[in-house]
């Protein structure tokens, strides 16, 4: 494999929950490795769509995904994770009847066994706040803490992507500021980090390029310091129609 | 010519008493999709209270107040009402299937009374010389039977006429609602739990009163005639006519009623007396298979629900962005 | 006296216990209220029967009593192979009826009464075969052996009370400290995470209904041998099994446990004080007084 293969891909992506009226209809992106890509929009353009479609939670119609060139479209959502792809959805992202440890070891279930102990080890050395409390039930975390988890939880099995659908949603702003402190981190060991944000402002400050969906198809994308003051990106989120504007 | 007539007669006004109890599990599983696994429990209800009111006073049993047949019927439905109000007040707020449970273990309890409480229900020899409607006349079958059907038939089409009219009217359209989409309907300001409630017990009630109706017109009652096995004839009728609709409910009465009482006769006709019961219990396998089937298959029975499409059907997916 | 009801309340208690223990652990992987699941008990003990009896008739030295008890070696052989024959036919009504009921994704009260109407199928279909004369794996007699202060058990009521308890710590064992059993859990408290997280969710849910098969198994069978066999005999248990998995909290198999020998006690001491007649509703006052009282039950979490 060549740097020049993106560490995911997607040709002419048509997924939804019903085949006569998919909510993504027709998205082209390829995101290099290492990248580090916000996925912006306004409300109903399909971004959470799209991830869950990537993850393999919800069903792709047509068109393909290829994760570090494989190509991934038909695979089960349960065998993602050990291909590589690391998927935290926004809500109801831990297992809070279990504890902190069992989360973690649950992830590491798809790996051989002789690697899964040092993973656990090594993914718990990132995170002093989880590894304190290894007995702990999950359901006792705070949001922060439980975001942390989440986050563990899918890098177990060192991904090469990680996606989060809307990290920040409900936190506080300075916890907030943490998770992306935390994703920034993630992404400089080299893991390529997807993300879906409402919060415009806080992931373009963190992120190298932001991709703007609107009705489902993908109608902008820039490097992030440009895009903070693109008035196009304004006018999508006073909620007026988008002007159109030629694609790239 | 005299005899088929009466004999139509009498089987078609045994079949409306389960079109009766029928429309009231549809109120229940087919308008509010509450599952009541019971149903035979609601209707032992009903004929025992309607016997016990209407009956002439017995020395060895309490009870027998020897009021009007229409009393009976009335306190029947009460009862009904009070005991799925009961048991609703106790399930309603919990997971669905709860209700299912208690459902289930509330035929069995009223089994066990009316088989234990001797004083009162007569124990297994169950309550006899139960008014008939026109019992003056019983000596023309004929009459008689034909009367008798009038009579039951004016029962299922009131209960029928009142359904479709609360069907159509906004307490119907807010179980609907409730039914398919209970967050919105809470967040309308309808207080969902309390209308699934309502719900449950006018199903109770009208199966109570079916209870009494069929009391009344077989003139006696047992414990066995209260076994699971009503339970389960009424919904393959429900079933099969199509939850949801008022007239499915009481087709698929009709048709099963028919189809059960013709195999019943083809075994008795065929089947050596001693392999009777095994024959039966095959009956029984073939109704299990066919609510399965129809599950599988035909998920909207016979005639389908009118105007609304059941949630229960195909639809359970998280239509979210 | 009082002791010795005390006994009987806890060998009953123990086979409703291990019932229980099946119902609990599909109830909270499956989601779904299984009225089959009393059937399978019945279906288990059949099996278990075929088998030991076809095994006793070609090899008559099975079917000689072993040591106290009141079976030969046929009987723990047919329950080994009745738990794989109940495995294989929860599996087969799974893969026709309620997987693909799951596949269409309709409402949980669906698939009850898809259970529902499995339930009858099943066990009219034993009625048929069998008749619904009772019987039993043996004729042997047996005589209770006194044990302490006037109690008295039978071998084989020792026996049963042991196997439950050696068994529940086991599956409890199973849920907690393997990867099976995490993802068991798991897949009980979120489907699609755990699909995400790399669990097979269709394996999970057909390993779960293994083990409750497996438990309707020995529950079957220790029935049969301590009471008789009918093709009603899972039916009847049905509402003590849903009554304990719910006093002990859906999900929680200690629960289920512990739940099950309360009710067998209750049961027995109503049969002491109250009249054997009134036994099967014992389950029902447990399980309103449960509902109205601690819906999620003794051990139970929140209910989600």
């Amino acid at each position: 494999m060549t740097d020049s293969v993106p560490a995911l891909q997607t040709i002419g992506l048509v997924a939804g929950y019903e085949r006569d009226l998919p909510i993504v209809r027709g998205i082209d992106l390829a995101v290099a490795r290492g990248e580090f890509v916000a996925i912006l929009g306004p409300n109903g353009a399909g971004k959470s769509t799209y991830v869950k479609a990537l993850a393999g939670t919800v069903p792709c119609f047509a068109g393909t995904v290829l994760l570090g060139g494989q190509d991934i479209t038909q695979t089960p959502v349960h065998l993602r994770s050990g291909k590589g792809l690391g998927f935290v959805p926004q809500t109801e992202n831990i297992f809070t009847s279990l504890s902190i440890a069992e989360n973690l070891q649950l992830a590491a279930d798809v790996l051989p066994k002789a690697f899964r102990r040092s993973r656990l080890e090594q993914t718990l050395s990132r995170f002093p706040d989880l590894a304190a409390r290894p007995k702990l039930r999950a359901g006792q975390l705070s949001g922060g803490q439980r975001q942390m988890l989440a986050v563990a939880r899918a890098l177990v099995v060192e991904p090469q992507v990680l996606i989060l659908d809307e990290p920040s949603a409900g936190l506080s702003p300075k916890t907030v500021g943490t998770v992306f402190a935390m994703l920034k981190e993630i992404n400089s060991t080299g893991v390529t980090v997807i993300l879906v944000e409402q919060n415009v402002k806080a992931a373009l400050s963190v992120v190298e390029r932001g991709v703007i969906l609107v009705e489902g198809q993908l109608r902008h994308q820039g490097r992030a310091e440009a895009l903070v003051n693109d008035p196009m990106l304004a006018a999508l989120y006073l909620g007026a129609h988008a002007p159109q504007v030629a694609q790239r | 010519m005299i005899e088929l007539v009466s004999y139509g007669a009498f089987f078609l006004t045994l079949a409306l008493t389960f079109a009766i109890m029928c429309l009231g599990l549809n109120v229940q599983w087919g308008q509010t999709g509450l599952f009541n696994v019971g149903v035979a429990g609601f209707v032992g209800i009903g004929a025992y209270v309607s016997a016990l009111v209407t009956t002439p006073d017995l020395p060895e049993r309490l009870g027998g107040f020897g009021w009007p047949i229409a009393v009976g019927w009335l306190a029947a439905a009460l009862a009904g009402a009070v005991a799925a109000a009961l048991l609703g007040a106790l399930t309603i707020r919990l997971r669905a299937d709860y209700l299912a449970i208690a459902t289930f273990g509330f035929a069995v309890v009223v089994q066990l009374c009316v088989l234990n409480l001797q004083s009162v229900t007569g124990g297994p020899f169950g309550i006899s010389f139960i008014p008939r409607p026109f019992g003056a006349l019983a000596g023309d079958p004929l009459i008689f039977g034909l009367l008798n059907l009038a009579v039951v038939a004016a029962v299922t089409l009131g209960v029928y006429a009142a359904l479709e009219h609360l069907t159509r009217s906004p307490w119907g359209r807010v179980l609907r609602a409730i039914r398919e989409d209970e967050q919105a309907a809470t967040a309308l300001g309808k207080n969902a739990i309390s209308f699934r409630l309502q719900a449950f017990a006018m199903g109770g009630a009208i199966m109570g009163l079916a209870g009494a109706v069929q009391g009344h017109f077989i003139g006696y009652i047992s414990p066995e005639a209260y076994v699971p096995i009503l339970t389960f004839q009424v919904w393959a009728m429900l079933i099969v006519g199509g939850s949801g609709n008022n007239r499915g409910a009481i087709l698929g009465a009709i048709v099963v009623w028919a189809f059960w009482a013709a195999s019943g006769a083809l075994i008795a006709a065929i089947v050596p007396p001693e392999e009777q019961a095994r024959a039966s219990a095959l009956k029984i396998v073939m109704i299990g298979l066919a609510i399965c089937l129809v599950l599988l298959l035909r998920p909207r029975g016979l005639l389908g629900e009118l105007k609304t499409v059941s949630r229960h059907v195909d639809d359970g997916k998280d239509a979210k962005t | 006296m009082m002791a010795q009801t005390i006994m009987n309340g806890l060998i009953a208690g123990s086979m409703i216990g291990l019932g229980a223990v099946g119902i609990t652990l599909t109830y909270s992987i499956l989601r779904f209220a299984n009225f089959a699941h009393g059937d399978m008990i019945s279906w288990a003990a059949y099996f278990a029967l075929a088998v030991s009896t076809a095994l006793g008739t070609a090899l008559p030295g099975l079917a000689t009593p072993v040591g106290p008890f009141s079976f030969g070696w046929s009987l723990p052989l047919g329950l080994i192979a009745s738990i794989a024959l109940t495995g294989l036919l929860t599996l087969l009504v799974d893969w026709l009826l309620f997987g693909k009921l799951r596949q269409r994704g309709g409402a949980v009260i669906i698939l009850v009464m898809a259970g529902f109407g499995a339930a009858l199928s099943l066990r009219s279909f034993l009625e048929f075969v069998f008749s619904s004369r009772p019987t039993y794996f043996t004729d042997a007699l047996q005589i209770a052996l006194p044990l302490f202060a006037g109690v008295r058990a039978t071998a084989d009521q020792m026996l049963g009370l042991g196997i439950a308890v050696v068994l529940v710590a086991l599956v409890h064992a199973a849920l907690t400290r393997t990867a099976a059993g995490r993802a068991m859990r798991a897949v009980s408290e979120n489907q699609a995470l755990a699909g995400l997280t790399g669990v097979d969710v269709s394996q999970t849910i057909r390993l779960a209904w293994l083990f409750g098969a497996a438990l309707a198994a020995v529950a079957g069978v220790m029935a049969g041998v301590l009471v008789q066999i009918r093709p009603h005999m899972g039916h009847d248990l049905l509402l003590p099994l849903f009554a304990a998995a719910i006093l002990g909290g859906i999900g929680s198999v200690p629960g289920a446990m512990v739940a099950g020998l309360i009710i067998g006690l209750s049961e027995a001491l109503c049969v002491q004080f109250v009249g054997a007649e009134w036994r099967a509703a014992v389950s029902f006052v447990v399980l309103v007084a449960i509902l109205l009282l601690r819906p999620q039950g003794l051990f139970g979490k929140q209910i989600p």
